[in-house]
């Protein structure tokens, strides 16, 4: 999904375009409603009527008004103005509801870029106006271009014989000896810790992760935590365990070459002093276990910085230059339309997973109703994306505070993706913890995921200009967030499933390497087909960045 | 609007009928431009492309046998005893001998957890020995042990 074109005009709008006046005097008339919506009134208290329609009939859902001479006139009566009026050019007229172009000649709507910039101009002069003592976000004060990335220009390059042996006798993955990727060795289960397990082998195969560790960017023996393995007696000394560091020695570990299965021993040493609260024998939940994890590497590294910066900004430490992103909520007024805008950093994003559609793409196979009906209940992460940033209506107990209209008004709540980290992760809500019924049970429903992922309908780019309209060339609209060059396609490279009951279930991590499918069963490494993955129980999904996401090459023909 | 179709038609009814009609037409009018623009302008993903990658999956996944949602036990990676990708084959519980980093002390890799909870005093059950009196803490230990083994059998 792309910004919007205008497609071609037919041709009577491309007559009218050169014959008639320009669209300016149509601005004067431009009138929007709170919400955005814009209608065409001559005069704010003016009541459009179809004149060759009879007094008494039912009134029509459009209303059109000639763009040559005014008059309003119902879908019915259209292609008679047009054919029977004085001069020429009475095709084009306009949605006084909607403001949108219609052609009488040819029975249809049609869209012209200048019209649409027109609307987006009032639209954004009615959001924000100059004289509003509500303060827009400060970025859209500048009107310079949202930042853009310095782009360099191409040179090729090819590898003489030298590098070429180099790199063949070098990269594990190429040579003769290794048959399966580097990286991939199973993790020993340590007494319930299936949960960490799981997370760690997502984290070891999440490509800016792996790459920051393997590059040597937190080296373990010179870090200044580090404190000699001794017997620890003091807190304080015990207090000084690096997660980032334990980390670092998984990577080396674990792409060291070495098959057999490893124990992150020291790990869960570590983590279990830094989350007191969380360190016990027991299954947790692998969600909570990655928070967790990336917290206090946050907390152990944010210090090397030169300078301090604020959360969200992804400079603090590798965690958060990894996996944060920030979300854009707005809560806008029905009554006004006033909107107050908040951006707050995520380190992932919470998922219902409602029951979803019943199978309503016709049963293609007449074995569901035999069954229960668990497999009609499909749901799948596109929806559940589109169900986390539709609009939710605040009413009732919930009327949020407008401080134009200075008292609590229904409004309207809408999240929308800011920016997408490097690598987004989905967490399924399949844990459900109710108070009223003091109980907690598990969603068992499938989730259908896809391999690749297009992460535009749900950037605040895309939700702003669908809220206003979807009109062409939004670039002027006075919201830096309604542009947005970003990548935003994803490629999937770990998947967390649970299987089993609440507090008595097993996590396994599926991870794509090499366009295969492998499935990490604590020390259990085995190769399985897409088929396996996609009818998993998805509860945790790893996406990264398609830019950063290397598709294997061809054995015979690397380098 | 409740009544049935065989209700006398008051002009209150028809009035509101007419009513509903005309919101009516009136939001479909509104969705039905919405939709002409987004069609028009391009801005629909491939949404048959994403209907027919649906019916596939639905296809496939109704066409598994029932405990199909329980992905731990399908293929492969059920049976435990089988060798993995690299040919090797593991015990349930993990033979690896690691060296507790608290006391120093080996510990199979397979009951490291449980060992290293109670050596950090750490977690419900297990409670430092020295706070209370040697017999009460012993007890207090071996319960936690139990009841632990017994609420979480799958590892």
């Amino acid at each position: 999904m792309t910004t919007p074109s205008a497609p071609p005009p037919c041709a009577h709008l491309a007559a009218h375009r050169l014959t008639s006046r320009p669209l300016r005097f149509l601005r004067r008339c431009l009138r929007v409603r709170p919400l955005g919506r814009p209608e065409i009134r001559r005069d704010a208290r003016e009541v459009p009527r179809c004149s060759p329609c009879p007094a008494s009939s039912q009134p029509p859902p459009r209303l059109y008004a000639c763009l040559t001479c005014a008059t309003v006139f119902c879908p019915s009566h259209a292609a008679s103005h047009a054919a029977s009026a004085p001069a020429p050019g009475h095709q084009i007229a306009v949605d006084v509801d909607r403001a949108e172009l219609f052609c009488a000649a040819c029975g249809d709507q049609v869209y012209d870029p200048d019209f649409d910039h027109a609307v987006v101009l009032a639209q954004s002069t009615a959001l924000h106006p100059p004289s509003a003592s509500a303060s827009p976000p400060s970025a859209s004060a500048s009107p310079a271009a949202p930042r853009k990335r310095r782009r360099v220009d191409y040179r090729a390059w090819a590898p003489d014989p030298a590098e070429v042996a180099l790199v063949r006798s070098a990269d594990p993955t190429t040579s003769a000896s290794a048959a399966e990727p580097a990286g991939l060795r199973g993790l020993n289960n340590l007494g319930n810790t299936c949960f960490m397990n799981s997370v760690l082998q997502a984290l070891l195969h999440a490509p800016p992760l792996r790459n920051y560790f393997l590059g040597d960017r937190h080296n373990r023996f010179l870090c200044p935590r580090r404190t000699p393995m001794r017997h620890r007696t003091t807190d304080a000394e015990a207090k000084a365990a690096c997660l980032a560091c334990d980390l670092d020695e998984i990577y080396s570990a674990t792409f060291s070459g070495e098959r057999t299965p490893y124990s992150p021993a020291k790990f869960l040493y570590s983590w279990w002093q830094h989350a007191t609260n969380l360190a016990s024998y027991e299954q947790q939940d692998a969600h909570e276990f990655f928070i967790s994890i990336l917290d206090h590497i946050h907390e152990n590294i944010k210090d090397d910085q030169p300078k301090s910066h604020e959360q969200g900004d992804g400079d603090c430490c590798i965690a958060h230059r990894v996996f944060s992103g920030i979300l854009r909520s707005d809560v806008i007024c029905t009554n006004c339309g006033f909107s107050s805008t908040t951006f707050e950093p995520c380190m992932d994003v919470s998922l219902d997973l409602d029951s979803g559609h019943n199978n309503c793409l016709g049963v293609a196979n007449p074995k569901p109703h035999a069954r229960n009906g668990m497999s009609s209940k499909v749901s799948t992460l596109m929806r559940c994306l589109e169900r986390f940033t539709r609009a939710e209506r605040l009413d009732a107990e919930q009327k949020y505070f407008c401080e134009r209209c200075k008292e609590r008004q229904v409004s309207l709540k809408q999240m929308s993706i800011r920016r997408l980290p490097l690598v987004s992760c989905f967490h399924i809500k399949r844990f459900e913890h109710s108070t009223v019924k003091k109980m907690s049970r598990k969603v068992d429903h499938s989730l259908q995921f896809p391999f690749s992922l297009d992460m535009t309908p749900y950037l605040s780019s895309s939700i702003l200009r669908s809220r206003y309209g979807n009109r062409i060339f939004p670039s002027e609209a006075c919201d830096s967030d309604a542009v947005s060059e970003l990548p935003s396609e994803f490629e999937i490279f770990a998947v967390i499933t649970h299987s089993g009951k609440l507090d008595a279930g097993h996590y396994v991590t599926y991870l794509r390497l090499n366009n295969q499918w492998y499935r990490c069963d604590d020390a259990w490494v085995t190769r399985v087909d897409e088929h396996t993955v996609r009818s998993s129980q998805a509860y945790m999904l790893f996406y990264v960045q398609k830019t950063l996401y290397y598709k294997a090459c061809e054995r015979a023909a690397a380098v | 609007m409740s009544s049935s179709n065989d209700a006398p038609a008051s002009p209150r009814s028809q009035l509101v009928l007419s009513c509903f009609e005309e919101l009516l037409d009136l939001a479909v009018a509104d969705v039905a431009s919405e939709c002409h623009r987004i069609a028009r302008l391009g801005l629909d993903r491939s949404v048959d492309a994403e209907e027919e990658e649906l019916r596939l999956w639905a296809a496939r996944v109704a066409g598994d046998h029932p405990g199909a949602e329980d992905g731990a036990t399908r293929g492969a990676g059920g049976n435990k005893g089988a060798p993995d990708v690299f040919g090797q084959t593991h015990p349930a519980i993990a033979a690896d001998v690691v060296d507790c980093m608290n006391c120093g002390r080996p510990v199979v890799a397979g009951r490291f957890a449980p060992h290293l909870e109670k050596c950090m005093g750490k977690g419900r059950k297990a409670r430092a020995k020295t706070t209370r009196s040697s017999t009460a803490g012993r007890n207090r230990s071996s319960n936690g042990e139990e009841h632990s083994n017994h609420a979480f059998q799958e590892s």
